[in-house]
Formats: C-alpha cells, structure tokens, sequence
C-alpha cells in the first residue's frame, strides 16, 4: 500500500461535496435507477480529479471510469447494457486491487 | 404535405452536447417571447424566466444539479411566482396545476430553440434550497425545470439509441379504453 497522502484541492472538496449532498436530497423523489448513476457521477468527477497523481495501477481503473461511466449514462432504461458496464468496472476494479497487493501471479486474465 | 410547425415538433430532440457559442441576446428574446406566449391555467400567468449566463454561476449551478449532463451556456430557469396564485391552489397539493403551466412554457421554449437552429434539453434534477442562495431567489419563487440552451455539437459523442418506436395510433384509444389495447401498445 502506498502511504503517502494525496489531497484534493479544497474547491475539489466542494465540488464533491455539492454533487453527494445534492443526490441525496434528488434521490427522494428520483427513479431508483438514478441511484447508481449519481454515484457513478461522483466516480467519474473524482477520477477526473486526481487522475494525474496516481500510480499507474490506479491510473489504469481511473482511465476505464473516465472512458465507460459517461456511457452509463445513456442506458438507464436498458439494463442489461447498465449491467455490462457496472460489471467490467467492477471487474478493473478487482485487478487495480490484485496488482496493488502484488496479487498477479497465476492470474486467469 | 408541409407544414413547418409540424416539421419543427417532429425534429426537436433533447441535446446535451453543445458547442461553447453563446447563445446570441436576439435568439434568446425570441425564445422568452415564445415562453410567454404559452398559455397557463385559469390565466393565471405563473410563470417566470431567470435566464443564467455567467460562466461562474454556470458553474455553480451544474455542481448541485446532478441531472445537468451538458456543457450549455445558457441556462433558462422556468420558476413559478407563488405570488400569482389564487389561494385555493397549493404548492404542495397532489394536483400541482401550475406544472402543467411550467411544461407547457418549457416546450413552447424548446419549440422556439430548434425552429431557430438550437438546441435545449430540459433537466428537473437540482437542488433548489442550494439554488435559492445561489441565485438569490425568494420564498415565493420556484425553480422547477430548467432549460439548457445551447447550439448543437455537430458530432455528439453520445447518441441515444433509440428506443421502440410507438406509433400515435399505440398511445390513443377512442371514445372508451379497451383493456386488451394495454398489452398490445407495451
């Protein structure tokens, strides 16, 4: 694990402050699906945010969310296709924390 | 036969892509004029346009309106005035007839946007006790939709597929409505 803090500009706190705080008042009279999408907004801000000061383990699960959340965005009424996207997120979000813990050997893909 | 009215109501379609041109002070007097053409109920004339252009407070306002996805320079806040109401109707009442009044000025809007080479796309999505200090609004004045205007990107990078395509003939029933129609229409 890499120790060493990284910081978000106080506007960049802001900014995500404003987005979850707005969501969650949004969320009371939204369609459920909304849900996931706010949240993977807030995925997409923070990975715009810090993408120039991760490793490249992390830079590599950030470039996926930047390239396949906005997306997302476009399916909410196809769910398989929602599906399909939240899935190979999750799955580069699986190999960034494999190869953060030096977890690569024999792996299957 | 031709008939542009029609031709403009078939080819409108919500935009979130634009480009960074403003929108000119000549187009947008012809957008409001149109909004306030638009009829309400009991003429009780509710409506009102804030119109945002300022970059800064652009920027303020798509930070706490999650369902704002486009890069529009304009924004155009269709907002009731509490004060045109007549004291039986409640804001907070199951039948808000005033939104009826705030739909139909917003697509009149829209209507005029596209017929003028614009586009817009109409967002519900934001937060308004955050807006109310943002952009100063008393009690007494809602913003409920807020049009994004704009001009359209010329190569969007994300276009809907569309979706099954209905016909006016599933969506309308005649003198009285036939059950097993439902099934059919969905």
């Amino acid at each position: 694990m890499d120790d060493e803090k990284k910081f978000l500009t106080e506007d960049q706190v802001v900014e995500l402050m404003s987005l979850f705080f707005s969501c969650s008042l949004l969320l009371l009279r939204e369609p459920a699906l909304y849900g996931p999408l706010r949240q993977l907004t807030a995925a997409e801000r923070l990975a715009a945010m810090v993408i120039d000061d991760v490793s490249p383990e992390v830079r590599t699960l950030l470039e996926v969310a930047l390239e396949r959340i906005p997306v997302s965005h476009t399916v909410t009424t196809r769910r398989d296709q929602y599906k399909a996207i939240v899935v190979e997120l999750n799955e580069a979000l699986g190999d960034c924390l494999a190869a953060r813990a030096g977890l690569t050997e024999g792996a299957v893909a | 036969m031709s008939n542009p009215v029609l031709e403009n109501i078939r080819t409108r379609r919500v935009v979130r892509e634009m480009t960074d041109e403003q929108v000119s002070e000549e187009h947008l007097e012809i957008i409001l004029e149109a909004g306030r053409w638009s009829p309400t109920g009991s003429n009780h004339l509710p409506n009102r346009f804030l119109v945002v252009q300022d970059p800064e407070l652009i920027e303020l306002i798509r930070r706490v309106s999650p369902g704002i996805y486009s890069n529009a320079p304009t924004y155009l806040f269709v907002c009731v005035d509490r004060r045109n109401f007549p004291t039986y109707i409640d804001e907070q009442a199951d039948d808000p007839v005033f939104l009826m009044d705030v739909g139909q000025a917003a697509q009149t809007m829209a209507l005029a946007a596209h017929s003028l080479g614009l586009a817009s796309g109409p967002v519900t999505s934001f937060n308004v006790p955050a807006l109310r200090k943002i952009l100063n609004l008393p009690e007494r004045f809602t913003p409920w939709m807020v049009l994004c205007l704009g001009y359209p990107q010329p190569n969007p990078q994300f276009v809907m597929k569309p979706g099954k395509r209905r016909y006016w003939q599933d969506l309308v029933y005649r003198e009285r409505f036939v059950p097993w129609r439902e099934f059919e229409a969905d």
